[in-house]
């Protein structure tokens, strides 16, 4: 029998950012005893890294805002595509969301009068991200983890234990859902310093643990974007869906090499700033497509009138959403009129006076002076796009956050649907606290109307035990003794290249033959050294999660032959109307648990309820819909 | 705790050298507790361009070199806090340093010596257990103590209100000023500035109803009057938040009993 320590939970919630943070208070607030399991120090997570701010329709900047203008901008964003439910209680639920956050104390930048500021940003008609400077994800972090403390100390004076409702495993990583009959009974995984097992019993997991940006070369993610919740739900029998959707921000660093692609805020252009070509053109007045014509300044001056009179201007299209921003600098640098280091010229500089420079953004002042020794007060930054967030993940019912298998839950950018085809800046933060408050909820109520609680049995313990100790045994005879760090490399090397922003059926074809070359050598990954903290051996179980999670962001890339917000074909260019109401869904019909197998079906989404669909012009549907499906439009029928 | 010199020769051929790159030598405090009674240093010779920051020759060292080097890092550009170690003898952010920074005078062959953060049990090499640094944290009570209804919308609080306690809400946790406090190594039951400075984020916040028992946890024995006023944890902070001057705002809110 393995040795494995043991913890029985009524919720455990896998992933410590945002979302997760957010789903623990609301199992605990309803009485459960919940864990969380981070792979990084808490309050490390990726959400820290989130700048801009958290999109609500507060109306605090401007008195028109409200949830269907929100939830019109968001469709819009994610070209319809959508899950139009989760887009509807995402604009609804927000404004409290954040107003519950200021009651626990998180800092907000103040309009005059005192109350929460909201900032321009991309695709969003008013201003409306509440924010903090350009560190809003730190604080928001930082203000769950604080409320979280001050649970444990209200569960010490009643409990005499700081850890009897809440306990952070922290530096923790989870390697296996373990399931009893079809229902989740336990997670398995290991502690990262001491490689000890560790075994939850819980007939509740809420994964809640961010993206994938890993699997690429240049990506603004940290290491622990390795896709892990997208493949333990994939292997435990969910589903995931619009995987081929990868958002490239439009703005990551590009020089020097060794922060290539950290993140330029979208805020450096809400408060102001300008792209430009090598020319100094403000090039993206030429990329404004079709569906939002009409919306978007056609001239500077226009452009330049709306950050002050944003009721009788239309905004710059420097603020068009990324995918479009991502794809013209592409074009531009393609063409040639790039930056010395393959980018594009991001101008705050002749825009704003320093000192306002370095009050709205001073992270990004200390971050360019301090790694590329540029002074964005005085010089152009140089930028270009770099693998930022996945619209795919985990399918989810939209209320209950509830996968398709039972006690199994998730939230954040691990679920799919919500974003569409590509997320609005500023809409993660709110998707955060919405769906990981629903999340908590769901996975709570679920677990109250258990009768018995499943088991989890010796067998898949002894299973998951042998799966993750298995690159210590030295290769079976004929295979070669493969580094993970030099597999890893590889496979970031060929989606960056072949599955990246732009995507033509060959190359996708020739990513796929090389993800399957690194399925064969992935069985040959050894490495030195024991289970007490040794990096290298958590990087080849990482390596698996990147593994199959490229499978099925390169096959579903591969299928959907047309363009739409993060999945641009080449070879398809044109959005195609037959294809907006089609998900593809991945799933694993089994193989071998260091690579499994991965099937894409397609499948239609519900239709979007009437009263929603009314919210648009039907001029505006007509970009997107096919004629059949606006047969019955009532402004068609009248 | 002494580090015994020992020079094991490493090779680093694997590490790809870029054009304009140079040779430097990276000197890691390194401890394995499965096999090491004492901390030993251990040398390699790398290459780096002067725009490399710390971090990235570390990572090249365990991608190429020796897949057990142990050190934390999450963001690699300075928000998570995760990767604070002594460079050269001072408590810093990997991510944040450069290397054109560090380098020797015209000639000379340019050593970084790289060694865990002092005053935090070292577990192995670069990696040192954070938990007493968070106890210490949690004791001052960092959140919001407000009394009466919840609002249903947000309170409102005045811009310079908010901007009272701008500085210490920076704050990212990294450890690098308390492990840089000569008062904390000798003796740890002592706060620590990072514990104090989010205290301070909540002191002086308008919103807050508890200034009055975290100054009482603060007023302890442990608590703000061990502050020798080195300016070491200021110096430290990778953000650059004044905490001197943060504690002797708490010391100040304590003799005088008002904020």
């Amino acid at each position: 029998m393995t040795e494995v320590e043991r913890h029985s939970y009524d919720v455990v919630v896998i992933g410590a950012g945002g979302a997760g943070l957010r789903a623990v208070i609301e199992a605990r607030q309803r009485g459960l005893s919940v864990a969380v399991v981070c792979k990084s120090l808490f309050g490390k997570a990726h959400t820290v890294m989130a700048e801009g701010g958290c999109a609500a329709s507060m109306g605090n900047a401007n008195s028109n805002d409200n949830w269907q203008v929100h939830f019109r901008d968001t469709m819009r964003g994610g070209k319809f595509l959508n899950n139009w439910r989760m887009a509807e209680l995402h604009a609804r639920e927000a404004p409290d969301r954040v107003w519950e956050l200021e009651s626990y104390g998180a800092l907000f930048d103040r309009t005059k009068d005192g109350r929460i500021s909201q900032r321009n940003f991309g695709g969003h008609t008013y201003p409306r991200l509440a924010h903090v400077g350009d560190r809003t994800g730190l604080e928001l972090i930082r203000t769950m983890q604080q409320k979280i403390v001050s649970l444990q100390q209200e569960d010490y004076k009643q409990y005499g234990d700081y850890e009897a409702r809440v306990k952070v495993f922290a530096e923790c990583t989870i390697t296996e859902l373990l399931k009893d009959g079809g229902r989740i009974a336990g997670a398995f995984g290991y502690w990262r310093e001491s490689g000890r097992f560790v075994l939850f019993e819980t007939p509740a997991v809420v994964v809640a643990t961010g993206g994938i940006g890993k699997s690429f070369k240049v990506t603004s993610n940290s290491w622990e974007y390795t896709g892990d919740g997208h493949a333990l739900a994939l292997r435990a029998g969910a589903s995931l869906i619009n995987m081929e959707f990868v958002q490239f921000h439009p703005t990551g660093m590009v020089w020097p090499p060794s922060v290539k692609g950290i993140l330029v805020t979208e805020g450096v252009r809400g408060d102001g700033g300008v792209l430009k070509n090598s020319q100094g053109e403000r090039f993206m007045f030429r990329y404004i497509p079709d569906v939002f014509k009409g919306q978007y300044a056609d001239s500077e001056d226009e452009a330049d009138r709306w950050y002050d009179d944003a009721d009788n201007n239309r905004r710059t299209p420097d603020l068009l959403p990324r995918d479009e921003v991502a794809r013209a600098i592409n074009a531009e640098v393609k063409e040639g009129r790039g930056s010395p280091h393959g980018g594009v010229f991001l101008d705050i500089a002749s825009r704003l006076p320093t000192e306002e420079i370095k009050r709205r953004l001073p992270s990004m002042y200390h971050q360019f002076k301090e790694l590329a020794d540029v002074d964005i007060t005085k010089e152009p930054m140089e930028v270009g796009p770099t693998c930022h967030y996945v619209m795919g993940g985990i399918e989810v019912d939209p209320d209950t956050a509830s996968s398709s298998v039972p006690g199994l839950f998730a939230a954040g950018e691990c679920s799919g649907g919500m974003h569409g085809s590509n997320r609005l800046g500023g809409n993660s933060l709110s998707d955060l606290l919405v769906f990981g408050r629903r999340a908590g909820l769901g996975a709570a109520s679920y677990v109250e109307s258990l009768a018995e609680r499943p088991v989890v049995a010796d067998a898949d313990i002894t299973a998951a035990a042998k799966l993750a100790v298995a690159p210590f045994d030295p290769p079976a005879d004929g295979v070669d003794a493969e580094n993970p760090y030099t597999l890893h490399t590889e496979l970031q090397q060929s989606m960056n290249d072949l599955v990246g922003i732009i995507r033509k059926a060959d190359e996708i074809a020739k990513a796929l033959d090389k993800l399957g070359e690194i399925r064969k050598r992935i069985r040959g990954v050894t490495v030195e050294g024991h289970r007490q903290y040794n990096p290298g051996w958590h990087l080849a179980l990482d390596l698996r999660n990147m593994l199959v999670v490229s499978e099925c962001v390169a096959q579903a890339a591969l299928r959907r032959t047309e363009s739409r917000g993060g999945h641009t074909r080449d070879d398809h260019p044109q959005m195609d109307s037959q294809w907006r109401n089609t998900l593809l869904v991945c799933t694993s019909p089994g193989g071998d648990p260091l690579a499994p197998d991965v099937a894409v079906d397609a499948k239609p989404q519900d239709p979007m309820r009437q009263d929603l669909l009314e919210l648009f012009e039907l001029s505006e549907l007509e970009k997107y819909y096919t004629e059949d499906e606006l047969a019955d439009h009532p402004e068609r029928t009248a | 705790m002494t580090a015994v010199a020992e020079n094991p020769v490493h090779d680093t051929s694997q590490i790809p050298a870029p054009e304009g790159s140079l040779t430097i030598t990276v000197k890691i405090q390194r401890f394995n507790p499965e096999l090491d009674d004492e901390p030993h240093w251990e040398s390699y010779d790398v290459p780096a361009l002067p725009t490399d920051r710390v971090l990235n020759l570390l990572m090249n060292i365990k991608n190429y070199v020796d897949g057990t080097l142990s050190f934390r890092r999450s963001c690699a550009h300075g928000i998570c806090g995760s990767d604070a170690m002594q460079i050269n003898g001072i408590n810093r952010l990997a991510c944040k340093v450069l290397v054109k920074d560090l380098l020797a005078k015209k000639g000379k062959q340019t050593t970084i010596t790289v060694a865990p953060i002092k005053g935090l049990p070292t577990m192995k090499d670069l990696y040192v257990d954070m938990e007493p640094f968070f106890e210490a944290y949690r004791a001052v009570k960092p959140y919001l103590i407000a009394y009466g209804n919840e609002p249903t919308r947000e309170r409102t609080q005045s811009a310079a209100d908010r901007e009272r306690f701008d500085d210490t809400t920076k704050c990212i946790l990294c450890a690098c000023c308390t492990s840089s406090c000569p008062v904390y190594w000798a003796d740890g039951s002592y706060f620590g500035p990072a514990a104090i400075v989010n205290a301070h984020r909540f002191i002086f916040d308008s919103r807050d109803e508890g200034a009055e028992e975290r100054l009482d946890i603060l007023n302890d024995a442990e608590g703000v009057w061990r502050c020798r006023t080195t300016f070491n944890c200021t110096d430290a902070c990778p953000r650059g938040i004044q905490v001197t001057k943060a504690i002797q705002e708490v010391k100040r809110a304590l003799l005088f009993k008002r904020i």
